[in-house]
């Protein structure tokens, strides 16, 4: 593999760094260090509370949305606006749409080729492979022309010389299981979701506007104007074409992206007992039912502790705080405590080596990704979280129905759900779940409309004359990888202080001051390494959770001895 | 409702990290400066890679805009890559955004519809680090780049053409986006 150093200046995101310790063919410590600083907290400081979205939106790439969403809802709760019905509605829209968008590209485009070889694929038989798709799936693109023309295409790209996203694997490693037939059909499904995403994508025009940042969030409810009399607005023709929109993506997720990972799966099935993690679970609860300060949300919020499914604690806001003991960031009152957002502080101090380097010091500082916990726990967030949640709660119905029919038909138990397998089933079945659900969002928004109920924004907090001197709000949000915090304090109009605590925080960050390590750490403990100089097994359960970022992994041996540095995507 | 876009110019990179800024504020002073022809597309697209997907198979030609780094140049320097140019400085981490631009070709062409006649038009940055704001270097060199663009789309049969005055006064009032936070819309600039 060719050597690649880790550049600390990627714009995306940020990069994830992982260290290995292997003995004896299996994981015996990791460590899991983000080598990017985040400082959107020293940015917003000072500025105007109802832009602060804009900038939020912008701290990644790839999840623009969601950082939007938290942000309006964190200076909503701080000021007192109440968003009406349908921008409530709207956002649930475009939250769902989000969440169902990225599972696809994830599974398909970040994570699929941990599981499918692409060389196999080129060696299959395409009429094997058709019987095979029509077996799983009456989707109808699955005859032997269709994978014949796949294979062909793939044989042309590949012997082109320029690999493009299949570079940097693995191929022809032994831990893939996978017949070729089942590595075609999987591939053509790559391709397949290149062409959903490129259909689904256009909601964020209906609901956003032309921009590719959604430019309709607005504190107090959403600027997307609803109007059946109007050209310029949400109409009965815009319904029509979400109702078409949504359609098809269910289609999609119904006939393909769950038929795939039930067909997967049942050749790696071992990969329901690797890559737990922490067992602790957290959910903040998403998709709001109705318009009271506590609303019933459609994926309930919940903590789940040592993995026990019969006791889903509340989740409680002042339970959350952050560690910097092994961050590289400072404490005015020192590392060994930790703080609540609202007290949150971001000092940088960046004590870790001049890149690039062989290694970390990790018995001190090592990331600059604090260590999120609640009530002093380490906590996976994430669709599993959800799921779990809502298995524990019994609802929604669907949730539990789908959980256990998957359980059924791979024969496995609800112990194989804390696993690297289980996380990619859940995130599998959310998006089924959450893409059945939007049908009743837009016929909601539908019977607004022809209620005559065309509010879209509660103007009345927008001056900031009508504020408190000082006040504070939280605003949170699961996105699709897991739990969003957004804490403002404001001050005489202008951001005092903000606080962001992010999804791959919670599961990337370092060890805490009690040495506890987080999930991703605590989740590679114990995996298997058939080759450690192609580390393909750690790559399948960190891109389980969906890390927002290139990941660099490295990999040591036992005497802490580098062997191979890789970058992986 | 898919339509083609004759000429997409697309701006690429972080508001949120310095120079890495430019590509976004290219466009919007563009947008701002520039009524653009009908079938063109100006957007700023940030580092939203792979979702840009649709935007480039709808487009004709595309022109990018982006940091890009070039061993030996100063900082402002305006750089200009084409065809098989594009790949390797993409690949090769020329540019900032590597990772997503790299992907967002490699699937158009995967896809089969790589537009055939794509343009990054750049300029060296000084300062990628987190914050605000164009370093002296590449802001003094923004009008030279905007310039460059309308040229470029003016060989290519598109006529940006300026707005007058009092046009784009009131286009200041536009709304609460980006721009207009990072100070593009100030009067007279």
């Amino acid at each position: 593999m060719p050597h690649v150093v880790v550049d600390p200046i990627t714009r995306i995101e940020g990069h994830l760094r992982i260290e290995a310790e292997i003995d004896g063919g299996s994981v015996r410590n990791a460590w899991s260090s983000s080598t990017m600083f985040r400082g959107i907290e020293i940015i917003l400081k000072g500025r105007d509370p109802r832009d602060a979205w804009v900038f939020t939106q912008r701290i990644c790439g790839v999840c623009t949305t969601v950082h939007a969403i938290a942000s309006i809802r964190a200076v909503e709760h701080a000021i007192g606006a109440n968003p009406p019905p349908n921008a409530r509605i709207l956002r649930n829209l475009i939250i769902g749409a989000q969440c169902v968008h990225d599972h696809v590209i994830h599974f398909y485009h970040l994570q699929a080729l941990d599981w499918v070889d692409l060389v196999s694929a080129l060696s299959a038989d395409p009429a094997k492979t058709a019987s095979l798709a029509q077996s799983l799936s009456d989707w109808p693109l699955s005859g032997r022309a269709y994978f014949t023309d796949v294979r062909n295409r793939l044989k042309d790209f590949v012997s082109g010389g320029r690999l493009g996203p299949f570079a940097n694997a693995y191929w022809g490693h032994p831990a893939y299981k996978l017949p070729p037939e089942a590595n075609l059909m999987a591939v053509a499904h790559y391709l397949q979701a290149l062409d959903f995403q490129r259909q689904f994508i256009r909601i964020h025009a209906i609901l956003g506007g032309k921009n590719p940042h959604l430019q309709s969030f607005l504190v107090g409810g959403m600027a997307t104007p609803v109007d059946p009399d109007s050209q310029n607005a949400l109409n009965l023709g815009t319904i029509a074409e979400l109702n078409k929109l949504v359609a098809s993506a269910r289609d999609f997720v119904t006939r393909v992206y769950l038929p795939d990972i039930l067909a997967v799966a049942s050749f790696y099935k071992d990969w329901g007992g690797i890559g737990a993690g922490v067992g602790n679970y957290l959910s903040y609860g998403e998709y709001p039912e109705d318009d009271s300060p506590n609303p019933t949300m459609y994926l309930p919020a919940g903590v789940i502790l040592n993995r026990d499914l019969t006791k889903v604690g509340p989740f409680q806001p002042d339970k959350v705080s952050e560690y910097v003991k092994h961050s590289w960031y400072d404490y005015t009152g020192g590392d060994d405590h930790s703080l609540p957002p609202f007290k949150g502080e971001t000092l940088p101090n960046y004590t870790g080596p001049n890149p690039p380097y062989e290694r970390l010091n990790v018995a001190e500082k090592y990331s600059w990704l604090k260590s999120p916990r609640y009530n002093d726990n380490p906590m996976e967030v994430g669709p599993l979280a959800r799921m779990l949640v809502a298995y524990g709660h019994g609802r929604p119905a669907r949730a539990k129905e789908l959980i256990d029919k998957t359980l059924k038909t791979l024969g496995v138990g609800p112990g194989a759900l804390f696993s690297t397998l289980g996380r990619i089933a859940a995130r599998a079945i959310e998006t089924q779940v959450i893409v059945e659900k939007m049908q009743d969002w837009i016929n909601a928004l539908a019977e607004n409309m022809a209620r005559r109920d065309y509010r879209i924004c509660d103007n009345s907090k927008w001056d900031p004359s009508t504020w408190p001197a000082e006040c504070w709000g939280a605003g949170f949000h699961e996105a699709p990888r897991g739990s969003l915090g957004h804490w403002v304090h404001i001050n005489n109009g202008a951001i005092a202080n903000y606080q962001c605590v992010v999804p791959s925080t919670w599961n990337a960050g370092p060890r805490d001051v009690a040495g506890h390590p987080g999930p991703y750490e605590q989740s590679l403990v114990g995996t298997p390494i058939a080759k450690p100089d192609q580390p393909l097994e750690i790559l399948r359960t960190v891109h389980s959770f969906d890390p927002c970022m290139a990941c660099g992994v490295h990999v040591l041996d036992n005497e802490r001895r580098e062997i191979v540095k890789v970058r992986a995507v | 409702m898919p339509e083609r876009t004759a000429l997409l110019v697309l701006g690429l990179g972080n508001v949120l990290c310095g120079d890495d800024a430019l590509g976004a504020t290219a466009v919007h002073l563009l947008q701002r400066d520039f009524r653009a022809p009908e079938e063109t597309v100006v957007l700023d697209g940030g580092t939203l890679g792979l979702s840009l997907l649709p935007l480039i198979q709808d487009a004709e030609r595309v022109l990018m805009v982006d940091a890009v780094r070039h061993a030996g140049a100063q900082p402002g320097a305006l750089v200009r890559l084409e065809g098989d140019q594009i790949m390797p400085a993409v690949r090769e981490r020329l540019s900032v955004h590597q990772i997503g631009v790299a992907d967002l070709l490699d699937g158009a062409r995967l896809l089969g519809c790589c537009p055939p006649n794509i343009t990054l038009l750049g300029l060296v940055p000084e300062d990628l680090g987190l914050g605000v704001g164009l370093s002296p270097a590449v802001e003094r060199a923004m009008p030279t780049l905007v310039a460059t663009i309308v040229a470029e789309a003016r060989a290519l049969g598109f006529e940006f053409v300026p707005r007058p005055y009092d046009e784009k006064s009131s286009r200041m009032d536009d709304a609460r986006d980006v721009a207009s936070v990072l100070g593009l819309w100030r009067p007279g600039c």
